[in-house]
């Protein structure tokens, strides 16, 4: 025979039909977000890992400042260490023996002629010769007659033989001492001295030109695009739309980009000076994100595209050649620390390898490091984790809030429970059947869930993973860790959660259900009160009654609380940022060049009135490796500009006085690794091995990155510049008369802006949306929990409207309680959720490269706290229209 | 003579310590036997419930022991006194404690699911004169036809003792007989042991065995060979 207590199971979920039906609403959206974030996440990354097999992904790339030479490519790929202290020997020996034989020329003849005018002076002593004319006259001769037999003869001789041997010994010496002390330091920085296992390589050229581009046409550039050629076999692209360019006119520009800038195919854009066709919108295999730089904080939809042209069209372009070249190990790692030794590996034979072929590295970038095409991958990844465990935890504030309600039917039903417990029936018996509901609730949350996240809202998620990044079309896959995340994971919580306190619940006696004694407390006496008002009194009463409802009521509204806060906070930061940071831009405009002197040895200089020279350098800040998301940021030390300021700058004021080895920081660098005046901070190169210890003297306010500033007397003797060097100019127009081709970058305002722009236009709408949900969330979390309290009581409340109460008086005694928790844990946990907030984007932070803080105004404080009061209100108008409708008998009839 | 089915032997049980502490049974002596209708009898605070609930296995004594058919109740654990009720015992109380969203067939059916050996639920509906209302749910019932669903869901166990305690406390006059008759009928029909707490003076006429408590000690104990059926009884 079946357990006849089943048959209540169905029962109960039709009579408390509006209670389930929000719980089982609560879940299904919640198992519905996580379904659809693993199916999205899991199909996504599939494809995006398909792609790079299919699209051959590199392991790395560098770029040389010229073309590479065979030997050198060769030298790369073999993977060995080029001998970089012989090359250097043999060079400085060979020009070390160019200057001594120089100088040994300059010696004899020197001293040739020294003995030809001696013996001359001779003759003419002997002759009583002394006009000085005379003799200078004769001894000119005497050298033109016999300078090269003289030459000849002490070139001969074994002194002069001897004299030469000692200089050449001397000069390679010296040489020998200079490479060992300069090989010493190298050798210490790279480790070249250790045992090098090679790593070989296939290159692959990957040249890049660089343009900008101009969607409308209005000769003005919209972006900055960087572009390949169709021909590539490294780093291929995916099309969205179209397809790859066939002539010299046609271009397929990034998904993303054309996207945020409204380019379709068949437009018309101009890159560089030339007019190009748009044929395709792509998604490049290792430009997933468009991170122009890596070490941006954020993407650049915007501002940054990638093209593809013909290798006609690459030609017909002007700007300089980026000499890069992509890598590919013969070899793949077989994990991440593999690959780690391998790229270390490659980065010595590089750096030995270019040191040897006199051809600089420009920028060297394993590929795991490189944001563009791993943030992407890591925020679908950090995202699906961390909505994940967003869910959980509402749902296991659901498992409470039902633990509760079956609680309270247990203690409703504690007769017939004493009853069935007397009669013979077991405590686990019973304790089956109060968990099978919320078992129940969850598996139909799951099924639904499970069904919606398989179709509507895996688009959801994709549209939204497409709104932000420049993924390729996504192939849907079945996802056995959704399976498990969306069914098992909340099954367990409720059902362990269910279970703690059921079966703590039915520990009591068959007999104390029996008598109603459910209570075990060690207090004999009621809870002494003040001498409050009679109301007040019942009110608290009433508090301490509910006190596990009100616990979980306190932990969602936190929740909520702090979920409010980023949502009102992310938009109001990056506001802030923008407003903030590009006003505090010390110069409209910044160029950055890439030497003081043009192709001729002339320096560059400008017309521009405004413009001021100034020197930099950009050097890292060490920075603790973090494992928050890894992924994201450029993984390594932290970019730091230091610059060198006029005094008397129109544009920033270093304070004077201070000495050689301290700067001033801006308030980004400050507040990113909360340095004190008075710190010292160490400095160093990227790819030298130079560093350089400061103190901090103070700072500068300036958001708009993380540098550091000294008078530009200073910094060209730390950094050994010459008097007349600068680096570029700072101005309040824009330069036009500076040929292009001399300038590295410009910084503007919009640069400044960009990270803001991308995140409003990736996050904007969701945010927005987010903010509802939530007051949703809340209304529907108080709602479970007021109705409770309110079924605890309808004794109550109906005895006490038999007793003469009015509605509006209930209404005070029995909502006003949850009222004021409500109202005081939203201030509280406003307050909480807006320091975690603070101190959870600065542990960001510090992963990314770059800095913003959290920021609220006060407007968006008064409101997060307000839209949870709202959803409350609608609750409270509920509540009261229940209390109006529980009827007087219920206080006079039986318990059945 | 009929054999013991139930021995109490030298039970005791108090409540409270120091100057609260309160006897309620002070050392009690009876036995009953197999199918015997036997009326504990006591003004309020003799202690016939407490004595009841521990012959339920539901309570514990201080002292003296319980034995049914041989076994002592106090030998056994907690497991083994759940398999003690759901095997051998019945109870019926003063307020019924139904299952409210049960029907009254399924809440009989309740009763019905712990037997190895239950009675035919329909006969017993039939028998308790539920025929008509047993698609009702609890609230939709008299209090008397609520006690006879109670009736039904112990007897349909098939248990060997009927535990009834105050059976008919709730009800009036002319329920109450109704009740006390059904009570007869299954002691008849199916042979139970029937142990009834009652301060119904009354009622002592229809029991074999009737047992008469004061200040938690046993003062008469009587086999009553004057037998009268529930329907006679008058008070």
């Amino acid at each position: 025979m079946r357990n006849p207590l089943i048959k209540r199971i169905p029962k109960e979920l039709v009579s408390d039909w509006h209670k389930y039906l929000v719980i089982i609403i609560f879940m299904v959206v919640m198992i519905s977000v996580i379904s659809g974030m693993y199916v999205g996440h899991d199909s996504m990354l599939a494809s995006v890992y398909a792609g790079r097999e299919e699209l051959n992904l590199e392991d790395g790339s560098f770029e040389l400042s010229k073309k590479a030479s065979e030997q050198m490519l060769e030298g790369i790929s073999s993977g060995e260490l080029a001998d970089v202290r012989e090359y250097f020997i043999q060079e400085g020996m060979k020009e070390a023996d160019e200057k001594v034989a120089e100088a040994v020329e300059e010696e004899l003849d020197k001293k040739v002629r020294e003995a030809i005018e001696e013996n001359v002076r001779l003759q003419c002593e002997a002759f009583g010769i002394t006009d000085e004319d005379i003799i200078n006259d004769r001894a000119e001769k005497a050298i033109e007659e016999n300078y090269d037999s003289a030459m000849e003869e002490a070139r001969n001789s074994d002194e002069f033989k001897q004299a030469v041997d000692d200089a050449y010994s001397e000069a390679h010496d010296e040489v020998i001492k200079a490479v060992d002390e300069e090989w010493e330091k190298i050798a210490d920085r790279y480790e070249l001295n250790a045992e090098h296992t090679p790593v070989r390589v296939t290159i692959y050229e990957h040249f890049f030109r660089e343009e900008n581009e101009d969607f409308d046409n209005d000769g003005i550039s919209d972006a900055n695009v960087r572009i390949y050629k169709s021909d590539s076999v490294i780093d291929m692209a995916s099309f969205n739309e179209g397809r790859a360019p066939e002539s010299a006119d046609e271009i397929a520009i990034d998904r993303m980009h054309a996207d945020n800038r409204g380019i379709k195919i068949g437009d018309r854009i101009t890159v560089g000076e030339k007019e190009f066709t748009v044929v395709g919108l792509l998604s490049y295999v290792n430009y997933l994100t468009l991170h122009e730089s890596n070490t941006d904080m954020m993407f650049d939809a915007f501002g940054f595209d990638v093209a593809m042209v013909t290798p006609e069209g690459f030609d017909s372009l002007h700007s300089r050649i980026h000499y890069s070249y992509a890598y590919k190990y013969d070899d793949k790692p077989a994990d991440k620390v593999a690959l780690a030794d391998h790229s270390e590996s490659f980065m010595k034979c590089l750096i030995t390898q270019s040191l040897t072929s006199d051809n600089e590295i420009r920028d060297y970038l394993p590929e795991y490091l490189r944001q563009a095409s791993n943030f992407a991958v890591s925020d679908i990844e950090g995202d699906s984790s961390a909505t994940a465990i967003l869910c959980y935890i509402l749902i296991g504030v659901i498992a409470f809030i039902f633990a509760i309600t079956i609680s309270n039917t247990i203690d409703k039903e504690c007769t017939v429970i004493g009853t069935l417990r007397a009669s013979g029936y077991s405590r686990s018996e019973l304790i089956f059947h109060y968990m099978s509901m919320p078992v129940i609730v969850t598996l139909i949350g799951a099924v639904i869930g499970n069904v919606l996240g398989y179709t509507s809202f895996k688009d959801l998620m994709m549209n939204l993973y497409y709104e932000s990044y420049s993924l390729p079309k996504y192939r849907l896959v079945w996802s056995n860790t959704a399976l498990v995340k969306t069914t098992v994971i909340p099954l367990l919580l409720m059902f362990f959660i269910n279970l703690f306190i059921i079966v703590k619940k039915m520990q009591i006696s068959p007999l104390r259900f029996l008598r109603h004694d459910l209570v075990r407390t060690k207090r004999t006496k009621a809870r002494r009160l003040p001498h409050w008002s009679f109301l007040r009194r019942f009110r608290l009463r009433i508090l301490f009654q509910n006190i596990p409802n009100y616990i979980v009521l306190i932990f969602g509204v936190v929740f909520i609380e702090l979920m409010l806060c980023f949502a009102f906070g992310l938009p109001d930061s990056l506001d802030n940022y923008s407003d903030t940071a590009a006003g505090m831009m010390f110069a409209d405009y910044q160029y950055m060049l890439m030497s003081n002197l043009d192709d001729e040895g002339e320096v560059i200089s400008t017309s521009e009135e405004t413009a001021e020279k100034f020197c930099a350098v950009n050097l890292l800040y060490p920075k603790a490796k973090s494992t928050f998301r890894t992924g994201m940021g450029s993984g390594g030390d932290e970019g730091v500009t230091v610059y060198g300021i006029d005094p008397g700058s129109a544009y920033i004021t270093v304070p004077e006085g201070t000495s050689e080895g301290s700067v001033y920081i801006s308030s980004a660098f400050r507040d990113k690794f909360r340095i004190s005046a008075g710190d010292t901070i160490t400095l160093h190169e990227e790819y030298e091995n130079r560093s350089y210890e400061f103190t901090v003297a103070g700072f500068i306010d300036y958001d708009g990155s993380v540098a550091a500033f000294m008078n530009s007397d200073d910094f060209k003797s730390v950094f050994e510049m010459e008097d007349d060097e600068f680096s570029g100019y700072f101005s309040r127009n824009e330069i036009t008369d500076i040929d292009d081709q001399y300038i590295a970058t410009v910084i503007t305002a919009e640069d400044i802006e960009k990270v803001a722009v991308q995140l409003n236009h990736s996050f904007g709408a969701i945010i927005d949306m987010f903010k509802y949900a939530l007051v949703v969330l809340a209304a529907a979390l108080i709602y479970l929990l007021a109705k409770i309290i309110i079924e605890r009581n309808e004794h109550s409340i109906s005895m006490v409207k038999i007793l003469g109460f009015k509605n509006g008086e209930i209404g005070k005694l029995y909502i006003a309680p949850t009222a004021i928790v409500v109202v005081f844990f939203s201030i509280i946990g406003f307050g909480a959720g807006y320091y975690l907030m603070l101190w959870l984007f600065h542990a960001f932070m510090l992963q990314m490269d770059g800095y913003f803080a959290f920021y609220m105004t006060t407007g968006s404080m008064i409101l997060s706290v307000l839209y949870l009061l709202i959803g409350y209100a609608f609750v409270s108008v509920i509540d009261f229209i229940r209390i109006k409708k529980i009827p007087m008998d219920v206080a006079l009839k039986n318990v059945e | 003579m009929k054999e013991n089915f139930l021995e109490i032997k030298d039970l005791k049980k108090s409540f409270g310590s120091g100057e609260a502490r309160q006897d309620v049974l002070r050392g009690m002596d009876f036995t009953v036997a197999k199918g015997e209708f036997c009326v504990l009898l006591g003004p309020s605070g003799s202690g016939k419930s407490t004595l009841l609930n521990i012959i339920g296995g539901i309570d514990t004594p201080d002292s003296g022991y319980v034995s049914i058919n041989g076994d002592k109740l106090e030998d056994m654990n907690e497991h083994q006194l759940t398999l003690y009720r759901r095997k051998h015992l019945g109870y019926v109380f003063q307020m019924y404690n139904l299952i409210p969203n049960l029907n009254v067939k399924e809440n009989i059916e309740v009763g019905a699911y712990l037997s190895d050996k239950p009675l035919d639920v329909e006969e017993v509906i039939t028998t308790l004169g539920l025929q008509d209302h047993k698609y009702k749910y609890p609230n939709q019932l008299s209090g008397g036809q609520q006690q006879r669903v109670s009736i039904g869901r112990a007897v349909v166990k098939n248990p060997d003792i009927l535990m009834c305690d105050e059976p008919t406390g709730a009800l009036d006059y002319k329920t109450s007989k109704e009740i006390l008759a059904l009570i007869e009928d299954c002691n008849k029909k199916y042979g139970s042991t029937i142990i009834m707490v009652t301060h119904n003076e009354a009622i002592k006429n229809m029991a074999d065995h009737v047992i008469k408590l004061r200040d938690g000690v046993v003062r008469h104990n009587d086999i009553n060979d004057k037998k009268v059926p529930a329907s006679e009884l008058e008070w």
